[in-house]
C-alpha cells in the first residue's frame, strides 16, 4: 500500500513559522495587557514593554543568524541588513521608551519610593544597574548595522570580519537579557 | 593591533564574490572605529553616573547637559528623567565625535580583529562591573578621595 507522507520541507518551514508566531503573540501580551491595567500611565508601560519584548526577539533571531557569520558559511546578506535594522530600531524604541516609563518610575509615589522604602537594594542595585545596561545593545547593534551597510556584501571576503560582527550581535543580546529580566523582576516588584 | 595595510590575507574565496569584484581593499579601520566609539560612549554613560553621585554641584553640572530632552525635569507624579538625561547625552556625544574622528582617521587602516576582539570582550564585562555597585562603589570612593571628593 501506498502511504503517501506530507511533504516535510513545507510542513517542517509551516512549523517553524506557526511555532514562531504563536510565541511572538503569546510573549507580546506579556505586555500587551499593560494596555489595560489599572493605571494612568498603562500606556507608557504597555509601549515600553511591547517595544522591549520585540527588540528582544528580533534580537535573539539576529544571533540565530549571527552563527552562520561566525562559521563563515553563506548567509543572505540583504535579508539580515534588514533585520540587523529592524533590531536596531526597536531597540531605539526600546530605549526612547525606557526613559518615557522611567519619568513615572521616579516619580512621586512610584516604584522608586515605593522600592526605597520597602526593598532599597532593589533600586540601588539592580535599577542602577539595569538602567545602564539597558542601553548597551543600541550601540552595540547601530555598529553591526553600519558595518553590514558599510561593507555590503563583501564582507563575505574577510571571514574575520564576519566573525567580530556575530560577536557584536551576541554580546548585544546578552545585555537585552539582562535589561529585559532585570526590567520585567522590577515590573513585578512595583508596577507603575 | 595595527597589521597591515591590504587585506589580501583575510580574503577567503568565496563562491559568489571574489577580490575581482573589489574596486577598493577591504579596510577593517572603520569597524574598529565604530566599536571603539561605542565603548567610549558606554564608557562616558558609567563615568557620568558615578561622578554625578559624588556631590550635588557635580549631579545638576551632569544633569544640566540634558536639559534638551522632553522630560528631563519635573516634579509630582510623573516624575522627570532627571540626570540620567545628562548621562545620556554626554554619552551620545562622545560617542558621536569619536566615531567620526575615528573613521576620518582609519578608514583606510586595517586591524587585527582577532586582537580587538577580546578588549571588545573585556572592556564590555568592566563596563558592566562599573555598573554593579556593590563591586565598584568602593573602587569608586578610593579615586574620588583622590581627587578630594567624598560621597555625598
Amino acid at each position: 500500500m501506498d502511504h503517501p507522507a506530507i511533504d516535510a520541507h513545507q510542513l517542517t518551514k509551516f512549523l517553524i513559522r506557526f511555532q514562531a508566531i504563536c510565541a511572538l503573540v503569546l510573549l507580546l501580551m506579556v505586555s500587551g495587557l499593560d494596555f489595560f491595567f489599572p493605571t494612568q500611565y498603562a500606556l507608557k508601560a504597555a509601549v515600553h514593554g511591547i517595544s522591549a519584548i520585540s527588540a528582544l526577539v528580533v534580537g535573539t533571531f539576529i544571533t540565530h543568524r549571527a552563527y552562520f557569520l561566525l562559521r563563515g558559511a553563506r548567509t543572505n546578506y540583504k535579508s539580515l541588513r534588514k533585520w540587523t535594522a529592524a533590531a536596531t530600531l526597536l531597540n531605539f524604541l526600546g530605549a526612547v521608551s525606557g526613559n518615557w516609563i522611567y519619568m513615572r518610575y521616579r516619580g512621586q509615589d512610584g516604584p522608586r519610593d515605593w522600592i526605597l522604602k520597602n526593598v532599597p537594594d532593589f533600586h540601588n542595585v539592580l535599577m542602577e544597574f539595569k538602567e545602564f545596561v539597558s542601553l548597551f545593545p543600541f550601540p552595540l547593534m547601530v555598529v553591526a548595522t553600519f558595518t553590514l551597510f558599510y561593507y555590503k556584501d563583501h564582507i563575505h571576503l574577510r571571514h574575520d570580519m564576519k566573525q567580530f560582527i556575530a560577536i557584536i550581535m551576541m554580546t548585544s543580546w546578552f545585555f537585552l537579557m539582562l535589561g529585559f529580566v532585570s526590567g520585567l523582576i522590577l515590573a513585578k516588584l512595583r508596577f507603575v | 593591533m595595527k597589521t597591515h595595510q591590504s587585506n589580501s590575507n583575510h580574503a577567503p574565496k568565496s563562491d559568489h564574490l571574489d577580490d575581482s569584484e573589489l574596486k577598493m581593499p577591504l579596510y577593517s579601520g572603520p569597524i574598529v572605529a565604530a566599536t571603539l566609539s561605542a565603548l567610549l560612549g558606554l564608557f562616558t554613560l558609567v563615568v557620568t553616573h558615578h561622578v554625578s553621585r559624588l556631590t550635588k554641584g557635580l549631579d545638576q553640572m551632569i544633569h544640566s547637559y540634558g536639559y534638551w530632552m522632553p522630560g528631563s525635569t519635573g516634579t509630582g507624579p510623573d516624575g522627570s528623567i532627571g540626570n540620567y538625561s545628562g548621562k545620556e547625552t554626554l554619552a551620545l556625544i562622545v560617542w558621536g565625535v569619536a566615531w567620526l574622528l575615528f573613521h576620518y582617521l582609519w578608514r583606510k587602516q586595517d586591524f587585527s580583529l582577532r586582537a580587538l576582539t577580546p578588549l571588545f570582550i573585556g572592556t564590555l564585562i568592566f563596563l558592566m562591573l562599573g555598573l554593579f555597585h556593590p563591586i565598584i562603589d568602593p573602587v569608586v570612593l578610593f579615586i574620588a578621595g583622590l581627587f578630594g571628593y567624598a560621597a555625598s
